[in-house]
């Protein structure tokens, strides 16, 4: 019970950071392209 | 740990915290300015974000100050299922507006918003509705962003509410005003990185300084059996339940989010929503756990306010510079929707009202500039003043949740099936707000025949919730049979059981009759509209080339072309 209601509730902030890292890394791809079309990135 | 009063800052501290916020956000957006705006992109950029940004902007925007309070409140309230059943549900709103998003895209590539859409499929009443109950909701978002704002500056300092609500708006305005959407897709990636870098450290820091997993599950003792039952009914009749109910009502009635479907790159949009649908998912029920740690520790809400229950647990466990993050993880909530919701007022303003119904097909783009910057800064007074006054927004707020209800069905009806009429939209709405008022307001007798007559309307309403939802993702077919399954369950379970609950009895009524509604006046129609003349009447309305962003603010723009609107 005590791993099952760490796992529920550590679960959260670790998904967050996952989704974090991939917006991260999106948005210099983002940039890099933009860069490369010479447009702005918004 | 029932601490009598929060850890206060100094003024200076707040002053400088908001100032390092704001002016940074003010700052960023310098690096984009130009000294001449293009119309079209203040309202969405350049239709080609990215999908990074794109996700970014979508999960700030969502993520409004009340997501953290309201998580907490149905953690602490509810118990184990509290949190899910407060998060899952808004980033479900996100996800199930993706299938209907992409059709929306691909019927007008070029729009700027949902009602630009309408008014080519339709005209100018179903458009005006539905522009309505995006403005009224995007001015309650304002105004309940700006009250956050007070209300955490006055707990956590000595200064007043006012003196919040004024600096947020203030805030808010200035980096928003001169670039419009292109500086609120911008500063929502900054101010979610923030946001999540700041969850992914409070979350955990909290539960662990509270004594970590055996401290959890000793209090377990504290909680009712329905609090301890990951699947009470009790929190899916009250939380779930209504919130489900609310899902495509939120996404359709809501700009911010088809401005930014408009926005992004068509190829990126399923990433970007489901990407979305994660991110806000996991911080919001993330922080809603905290809600359930104050619930086991069995920590009373100060001043009987749910609002204080993370505030008093990040400062009962958590050192001072905690708290500053927690603040400044509010403030960048509370922010990137009220800069969003500037922005979906100014282009509602700008294309809808002025493009659409003033100018028609004459739109100054310049013009168009000075009606949306005019829009932001009436709607951010407004909102400072509803919020300094702590206007009561109940009925308000019921009125704008119904409209929603009554106008999903003829707007996704609209665009796919061609007989549905601007006649049959239009009336479909009023007939489902009068009687939505009829049932919400028991304006008659609902022990008797009418009862059961508006649980029958309201068992259409949730055979056209899974419906529609089926729909989206499988198709036609799959989603008849799924509105059809979802009738009987209704009429089985619902019938004399539901006109106990008003409120939910009131919002299936008034899916179910814009629904009824609607399709028999479609169906009594020879209309059959075409799809593609859609792309041609949507278009941009700014055919200046784009100019390099300079760094310096205060320049006026000079005079575009006029309108290529067609």
């Amino acid at each position: 019970m005590t791993t099952l209601l760490a796992f529920y509730v550590l679960i959260w902030p670790a998904l967050t950071l996952g989704v974090l890292v991939v917006i991260c890394r999106a948005v210099m791809r983002d940039r890099r392209q933009a860069r490369e079309e010479n447009r702005e990135l918004v | 740990m029932n601490s009598e009063t929060l850890y206060q800052f100094s003024t200076l501290t707040v002053v400088l915290l908001l100032l390092a916020f704001y002016g940074g956000t003010y700052l960023m957006t310098l690096g984009i300015r130009k000294k001449n705006e293009d119309a079209d992109a203040f309202m969405v950029s350049n239709h080609r974000v990215g999908f990074g940004i794109g996700a970014a902007s979508m999960t700030a925007t969502w993520i409004w100050a009340a997501s953290f309070y309201a998580a907490a409140t149905s953690g602490y309230t509810y118990g184990v299922s509290g949190p899910i059943h407060y998060g899952l549900w808004g980033a479900l709103m996100i996800l199930f507006i993706y299938p209907f998003g992409r059709r929306f895209r691909k019927l007008a590539p070029n729009a700027h918003t949902l009602g630009e859409l309408i008014h080519a499929r339709h005209g100018s009443s179903s458009q005006l509705i539905l522009a309505l109950s995006n403005v009224l909701g995007s001015v309650i978002s304002l105004m309940v962003n700006f009250t956050a704002a007070g209300a955490l500056v006055s707990v956590l300092s000595p200064l007043s509410f006012q003196a919040g609500v004024i600096i947020a708006g203030v805030g808010v305005l200035l980096y928003t005003l001169w670039s419009g959407f292109r500086a609120s897709v911008l500063t929502d990636f900054a101010q979610l990185v923030a946001l999540m870098a700041i969850a992914v450290v409070i979350i955990p820091a909290v539960f662990f300084a509270m004594g970590g997993p055996s401290e959890l599950v000793a209090g377990l003792s504290n909680l009712t059996a329905e609090q301890a039952n990951f699947f009470s009914s009790e929190a899916i009749l009250k939380q779930g339940a209504p919130f489900f109910v609310a899902v495509l009502a939120y996404a359709i009635g809501n700009q911010t989010i088809s401005q930014r479907l408009f926005a992004v790159n068509e190829d990126h949009i399923k990433p970007t929503f489901l990407t979305a649908t994660l991110g806000y998912g996991a911080i919001v029920i993330g922080l809603g756990m905290i809600g359930l740690m104050a619930l086991t520790l069995g920590i009373q809400p100060l001043n009987g306010d749910m609002n204080n229950l993370i505030p008093q647990m990040v400062s009962g466990y958590l050192p001072p510079v905690f708290i500053a993050l927690f603040f400044i993880l509010v403030i960048g909530s509370l922010s990137s929707t009220a800069d969003s919701d500037l922005s979906a007022l100014s282009a509602i303003m700008m294309a809808d009202v002025y493009g659409k119904n003033i100018a028609r097909g004459k739109a100054d783009p310049k013009r168009m500039l000075l009606v949306g910057r005019l829009t932001m800064i009436i709607a951010t007074a407004a909102g400072i003043v509803f919020a300094s006054f702590s206007l009561d927004i109940l009925v308000m707020l019921v009125f704008v949740g119904a409209l929603w209800g009554a106008i999903v069905f003829p707007v996704i009806a609209s665009c796919f099936w061609s007989r549905v009429t601007n006649q049959a939209f239009t009336v479909s709405v009023l007939v489902a707000m009068v009687l939505f008022c009829v049932a919400r307001f028991e304006l008659i007798d609902l022990a008797g025949p009418g009862g059961l007559f508006f649980e029958l309307l309201a068992s259409i309403g949730g055979g056209v919730i899974i419906g529609l939802m089926v729909f989206g993702f499988l198709g036609r077919t799959a989603g008849f049979i799924a509105a059809a399954l979802a009738l009987i369950a209704m009429l089985v379970f619902a019938t004399g059981f539901l006109r106990d609950y008003t409120v939910l009895l009131a919002s299936l009524t008034a899916y179910g009759t814009s629904a009824l509604v609607c399709v028999v006046m479609s169906l009594t129609s020879r209309e059959e509209f075409d799809f593609d003349t859609i792309r041609e009447r949507v278009g941009d309305y700014d055919d200046t080339p784009a100019e390099e962003p300079v760094a310096t603010p205060g320049n006026t723009p000079v005079a575009a072309g006029l309108a290529s609107q067609r």
